[in-house]
């Protein structure tokens, strides 16, 4: 296995309101290797987002990092993140180590002035030559199928998918680490989204970028770049495997739910069919006791709702919550 | 590169001008003429007294003007007479101030309204405009609340009212400054010290009253618009990125700007009514105080004169702010290339 680029302790992240929390990441822990591509996958409301504004340390009011702790490590050693002031994340992760793609990319680039001339106030504000950075913006635009003229025009005069990939040409200019993708795709059609990901595996593959979040409720997307995917449910990770093995077994009742309700080119769910899974995610100002899915869950026990299941290995690669495994091991 | 299709966008800007040109002209035409009364009644009556009450003396007269000012003639042809003769320059003779020209007894009040009404305006607007980016580049701080509670008590103050306090507290109660008109009664407008420091004391208030009442609305407009603009998708994208928060605000400063120079040009024309009213109170000598001697006698020749030139300057404003607009939005000129 690769070395380990990004470690989540035990993060629990609330939205913290007048007199309620909302609890959007409850008590997360996993590792982000290099080189890698991990999909998160989930319902809406589920955390996604609140993952990804975590990972990326962008933490406003009211959200607030109750508990936990986030490492990564910058020019070799690991450093907590966590504990940087938004100053710190501003200057030295933004850019720099962590990357955003937003989930609107569309409009994500300042509309009345030329790229060229974004790229040149990114340079002031990062203390780098203008020149140099416009030059690698311009490779980097050639990398993602733009010419490179293209720079000196607004990017209104861009189309949709041809915008995105300036996107994320300026989004990586300064060779971050870490890319993050919040459902950068939802608004592109198929071509485009295919396009984008092809740009996507590019960049990394020329270690542009060395790992990658992609944050999605689209699985038929998310299953042709990731290598690991991680599956959220109310603010925690039910499971986390690898892409083949969750294809060809799912393990929580969760997981299966989700991929039965997609469409995907394997000749046992064109037997199958697809299905959906009753109910809706629970309000996480009070969620349920005991396993959060447990109201949803068609094979729930009595222990489900009453003790909280842990994310256990099962298998190598393969890490679950559920009380179907435990027993299977005991 | 940019050349072409800027020229384009003022031609097109142009041609949309000279269309509401005729349109207005059409209305300022129009309307004084749906006001009762006769426009030659103060100055028959002026007449009379001077020829010793001779009827037929007076009705001779009073052909002789109507054909003079043209009234006999039916409306359309009227109306075609005003439009050449404007288009040549020729605005006619005024009805009340007989046998004066429109254009000589206009002109000079033209600087008066301009030197209260263009830095006024100005001033305003960029106070404004400042007042409020602070605000909103440091929301929810005091400053903010207190840029954003000034700014909503001050634009609901009627700006004529504004300038009756002022005369009442500055002019009577302090006697600190002269309570009517643009220079003492009794001087000869020159270039001198002593006239401009005595018209400089008397431009204070009414330039005050203007600015003060207008500028809260733009202070609160540009909170709001700057507000708006850093929670944008490009302002948490430049974030992401690494930018600098000024170079963000800047941006948001950047494109918050455009609307607010519409609101200018419209506010340019808007203010006329404004000006009339100011004028009124404090006995000011601008076109504003000479519409309103115009409309009190029904002088035709007179409104319609005033009102020309006043929708010509008017467009020419917007002329110019739509030049203006052009030059800094990209979406604008380049968008008519489509």
């Amino acid at each position: 296995m690769n070395e380990v680029l990004m470690r989540i302790e035990n993060a629990k992240a609330y939205y913290k309101l007048e007199k309620v929390s909302v609890r959007a990441v409850d008590g997360v822990s996993f590792e982000i290797f290099e080189d890698e591509v991990i999909g998160v996958v989930g319902e809406s409301g589920c955390g996604k987002t609140t993952l990804s504004n975590l990972i990326s340390m962008n933490i406003l009011k009211p959200l607030t990092l109750v508990e936990g702790k986030v490492f990564m490590k910058i020019d070799g050693k690991f450093e907590e993140i966590s504990s940087m002031s938004r100053e710190e994340v501003k200057k030295k992760l933004w850019g720099k180590e962590i990357t955003i793609v937003p989930q609107s990319a569309m409009n994500a680039l300042m509309p009345t002035i030329r790229m060229a001339k974004y790229v040149e106030h990114l340079a002031q504000s990062h203390e780098l030559n203008g020149k140099e950075l416009l030059q690698k913006a311009e490779k980097r635009f050639e990398e993602v199928g733009l010419n490179p003229l293209w720079l000196k025009r607004y990017p209104f005069e861009l189309s949709g998918g041809m915008r995105q990939r300036a996107v994320i040409a300026i989004a990586t200019i300064l060779n971050p680490k870490l890319l993050i993708a919040d459902e950068p795709t939802s608004a592109l059609d198929v071509v485009n989204q295919k396009v984008f990901l092809k740009v996507l595996m590019q960049l990394k593959r020329m270690g542009v970028v060395r790992s990658i979040i992609f944050i999605t409720h689209d699985i038929a997307t998310v299953r042709q770049i990731a290598d690991r995917i991680i599956v959220m449910y109310a603010g925690k990770i039910v499971e986390i495997s690898t892409m083949e093995k969750i294809l060809q077994r799912p393990l929580h009742p969760y997981t299966k739910g989700l991929f039965n309700s997609v469409l995907t080119p394997e000749p046992e769910v064109r037997r199958r069919g697809i299905s959906v899974i009753p109910g809706t995610p629970p309000n996480l100002i009070n969620p349920p006791s005991g396993c959060r899915f447990h109201p949803r869950c068609p094979h729930v026990m009595e222990v489900c709702k009453e003790r909280e299941p842990e994310l256990r290995e099962v298998e190598e690669g393969s890490k679950v919550a559920c009380f179907l495994y435990s027993e299977e091991r005991t | 590169m940019a050349s072409k299709p800027l020229f384009k966008f003022l031609l097109r800007r142009f041609i949309f001008l000279l269309v509401t040109y005729i349109v207005a002209t059409t209305i300022v035409f129009i309307l004084p003429r749906a006001i009762p009364g006769n426009p030659l009644a103060q100055l028959l009556s002026n007449l009379s007294r001077l020829a010793q009450a001779n009827p037929e003396a007076i009705r001779a007269a009073e052909r002789t003007l109507m054909a003079e000012f043209g009234i006999d003639k039916p409306l359309l042809v009227q109306y075609v007479t005003f439009v050449f003769k404007a288009l040549r320059g020729d605005l006619g003779t005024s009805i009340s101030f007989y046998p004066r020209k429109v254009i000589d007894l206009v002109v000079p009040v033209i600087p008066w309204t301009l030197v209260l009404l263009l830095p006024a305006t100005l001033v305003a607007w960029i106070l404004g405009n400042t007042l409020g980016a602070m605000a909103a580049y440091r929301r929810n701080t005091w400053i903010d609340k207190g840029v954003l509670t000034t700014s909503l008590i001050v634009s609901q103050i009627p700006y004529y009212w504004l300038g009756m306090i002022f005369i009442f507290f500055f002019g009577v109660r302090l006697g600190w400054l002269p309570t009517q008109g643009a220079y003492s009664l009794g001087t000869i407008p020159n270039l001198s010290w002593g006239f401009f420091l005595d018209a400089l004391k008397h431009y204070v208030m009414p330039f005050a009253s203007i600015v003060i009442s207008a500028m809260g609305g733009w202070a609160i407009g540009m909170r709001v618009m700057v507000v708006y603009e850093l929670g944008s998708d490009y302002s948490l994208f430049s974030e992401y990125l690494g930018m600098k928060d000024k170079r963000i605000f800047k941006y948001a400063f950047r494109n918050s700007l455009l609307p607010q120079i519409t609101g200018l040009a419209l506010s340019l024309g808007g203010i006329l009514g404004g000006a009339l009213i100011t004028e009124i109170v404090f006995n000011y000598p601008g076109t504003g105080f000479l519409l309103f001697k115009a409309l009190t006698t029904l002088d035709y020749p007179m409104i319609q004169g005033i009102f020309v030139i006043l929708i010509a300057s008017i467009y020419l404003a917007n002329f110019i702010v739509d030049f203006l607009y052009a030059l800094i939005d990209p979406r604008i000129r380049l968008g008519q290339e489509e």
